[in-house]
């Protein structure tokens, strides 16, 4: 019996697994092919101005070189070949791999975007309870007005209201950079420079999950055994806590994991603003010199994170709702 | 034993109700989102009609009065270039609301085209293109709308709102066609499908009147994301050309504005934008709210 359930289960795990690969190898063709038919010439990435003044033949020489005069399925073999020992091609731009570009970056994205994300998921958790617990009086009315006007305020205009307020009224903070100039290892610098750019991404989000916990749980305190746990006595904050919360979490947790894009492009635009060096500021630089190289590493680099993230998710789910495991056989679900 | 009695029982969940339910009529405007339907109202026409009121050439570069704070002649100010920022406001929210309008619309559109085709269709096809709408749905929206962009070439409204339009609409597919399956098993769409019925007939007639209700507030969600989403392209220089004013572009010059400490270039055009989306928004959950609740157990 246990052995049939192992064996299930690893069933079920190949098959995500063989979906995972599948939507990575989708989504690899679709940026490749989205990146190849955007109209900017390539060669000026990689040239400049001097493309202008090319000769034919230096021309035909230019695109042999880089590979691009043959057709797009033959260049996409090529690149998912090299893709698949880890080399994903040059930034033009840049003139050097792509992966070496990124890797600087990644560490300063992941941080500000990785912060961002836990701070968000914890405290949109808290707001969403004592919404719900208030429901109707004061606290959740405050609480649900600052939250509406905070989702509705663009996040490139919150940054600019911070850099405004406490860099250059205040003087408190510095407003650009990941670092001061030369003092890269001090931690607490960094943390300084962090502080703006991560509150414009937190406020950005909170509402949206705040309010999803706030709804996702007072569907939940409609339901009939919190009438029934209210008459056996339990204390609202007993049974909020402990019979709501958790039926509520796995929905949570998956619509979570499935914003992760949605988080990353906040990033993106408030890292832009901020000019932190990550992944964000470097997407808009080459989308402003048409490096469609860089930006297709970048859109496939996200999907990639967004994709895993999603799994994770599932089987986080898995393992806190067993109602999930059960429907988990089907291919639908 | 101890004696039982009323008292040593306590009442929950039970909802006290007044003797008499009152007998008269709420006001009409009760719970309805006036203020903000009423400073939509105003903002259109504003836009609309901007020509008749604005004191100044909106894009007329004044070299001589740049970057000055609001005051009696120049009411919001001047931006670096020397324009006037009361006339912009009203001539750039023409050009931010009619994108977003476009925009909402062709999500609107594909949203409904695909989900209603994704919701009729045999299992595996269904399958598949909730899938592809999920790896659409993997890329962060800036990122698709760059590209999409580039594609589309120069950045006109129309592209422009086409890049927005069509990263914005796989969400509303899933509900679409979340809707479509439920309504397919109904009998009277089976009835009006053995009688012939092709597939624009069916979501005509059958399918899109089941679904405006929540739609309604996609939609609107959808135009806030849409303006949102102009702004923030106009205001990184991915968007429409400088020249041309909307909210956003008024907005990018705000690097210099920081430099040279002019508060008014960022604060004035972003209240308009925020108070443009904030009215949205409360539009859209009243829409949200009119389907109404139970009451709490708790």
């Amino acid at each position: 019996m246990r052995g049939k359930v192992k064996r299930k289960r690893m069933v079920d795990y190949g098959r995500k697994s063989f979906i995972l690969l599948l939507s990575i190898f989708l989504l690899s063709m679709l940026v490749f092919y989205m990146a190849r038919l955007a109209p900017g010439d390539p060669l000026v990435a990689y040239y400049g101005d001097r493309v202008e003044k090319m000769s034919h033949e230096e021309r035909v020489w230019a695109e042999q070189k880089l590979g691009l005069n043959e057709p797009i399925y033959i260049q996409y073999g090529k690149w998912l070949k090299n893709a698949l020992k880890g080399d994903l091609g040059i930034s033009f731009s840049y003139k050097t791999d792509a992966v070496k570009v990124i890797h600087t970056r990644m560490a300063n994205t992941l941080l500000l975007g990785g912060t961002g994300l836990l701070l968000i998921f914890g405290l949109a958790l808290l707001l969403g309870v004592i919404c719900a617990l208030k429901e109707d009086k004061w606290p959740d009315k405050i609480l649900c007005r600052i939250g509406i006007l905070s989702s509705c305020i663009p996040e490139f205009w919150l940054s600019l209201l911070l850099i405004l307020i406490f860099s250059l009224w205040l003087k408190l903070l510095p407003a650009s950079g990941a670092y001061s100039v030369g003092r890269e290892a001090d931690l607490g610098d960094r943390l300084i420079h962090l502080l703006l750019p991560l509150t414009a991404v937190v406020t950005g989000h909170l509402w949206y999950y705040a309010y999803l916990v706030r709804n996702k749980l007072l569907e939940e305190v409609r339901a009939d055994y919190v009438l029934l746990g209210r008459a056996k006595g339990l204390s609202k904050r007993q049974l909020l806590l402990r019979h709501c919360l958790p039926n509520v979490l796995p929905a949570y947790i998956g619509i979570m994991a499935i914003s992760v894009p949605h988080i990353l492009g906040g990033t993106y635009i408030v890292e832009a603003v901020f000019s932190y060096p990550g992944i964000g500021t470097l997407a808009y630089e080459s989308a402003r010199v048409q490096d469609y190289n860089m930006l297709m590493v970048l859109c496939l680099l996200t999907g990639v994170m967004v994709i895993v993230g999603n799994l994770i998710a599932q089987l986080i789910n898995e393992r806190i709702d067993p109602r999930i495991r059960k429907e988990a056989g089907r291919w639908n679900s | 034993m101890e004696q039982l009695n009323r008292d040593s029982f306590r009442l929950v969940g039970i909802q006290e109700v007044s003797d008499l339910p009152s007998m008269e009529r709420p006001p009409w405007y009760k719970g309805k989102p006036l203020p903000a339907a009423g400073f939509l109202l105003l903002l259109i026409l504003g836009c609309l009609f901007c020509e008749g009121f604005i004191p100044k050439d909106p894009s007329y570069m004044d070299l001589t009065h740049f970057s000055l704070p609001p005051g009696k002649t120049f009411w919001f100010g001047t931006d670096t270039m020397g324009r006037d920022i009361f006339s912009m406001v009203w001539y750039g929210g023409r050009i931010s609301l009619l994108m977003g309008v476009l925009a909402a619309a062709i999500s609107a559109l594909i949203a409904v085209l695909y989900g209603a085709v994704s919701g009729m269709s045999v299992w595996w096809m269904d399958s598949l293109l909730m899938r592809l709408s999920e790896i659409l749905l993997s890329i962060p929206g800036f990122l698709f709308i760059i590209f999409i962009q580039a594609a589309l070439g120069k950045a006109t409204i129309v592209s422009i709102a086409a890049a927005i339009g069509s990263t914005g609409w796989m969400t509303m597919a899933n509900v679409v066609r979340t809707e479509v399956r439920q309504l397919k098993s109904s009998e009277y769409l089976l009835a009006a499908q053995a009688m012939g019925g092709g597939f624009f007939y069916l979501l005509g007639k059958h399918l899109l009147p089941n679904l405006v209700p929540s739609l309604l507030f996609m939609v609107i969600m959808n135009l806030r994301n849409a303006i949102m989403a102009e702004a923030t392209l106009s205001f990184m220089g991915l968007g429409l050309p400088l020249e041309v004013i909307t909210w956003g572009s008024m907005l990018s010059l705000s690097g210099k504005a920081l430099l040279s400490g002019g508060w008014w270039m960022i604060l004035i055009p972003g209240a308009f934008l925020v108070s443009t989306l904030f009215a949205l928004t409360s539009l859209g959950n009243y829409l949200r709210k009119s389907m109404n609740r139970k009451e709490s157990n708790l």
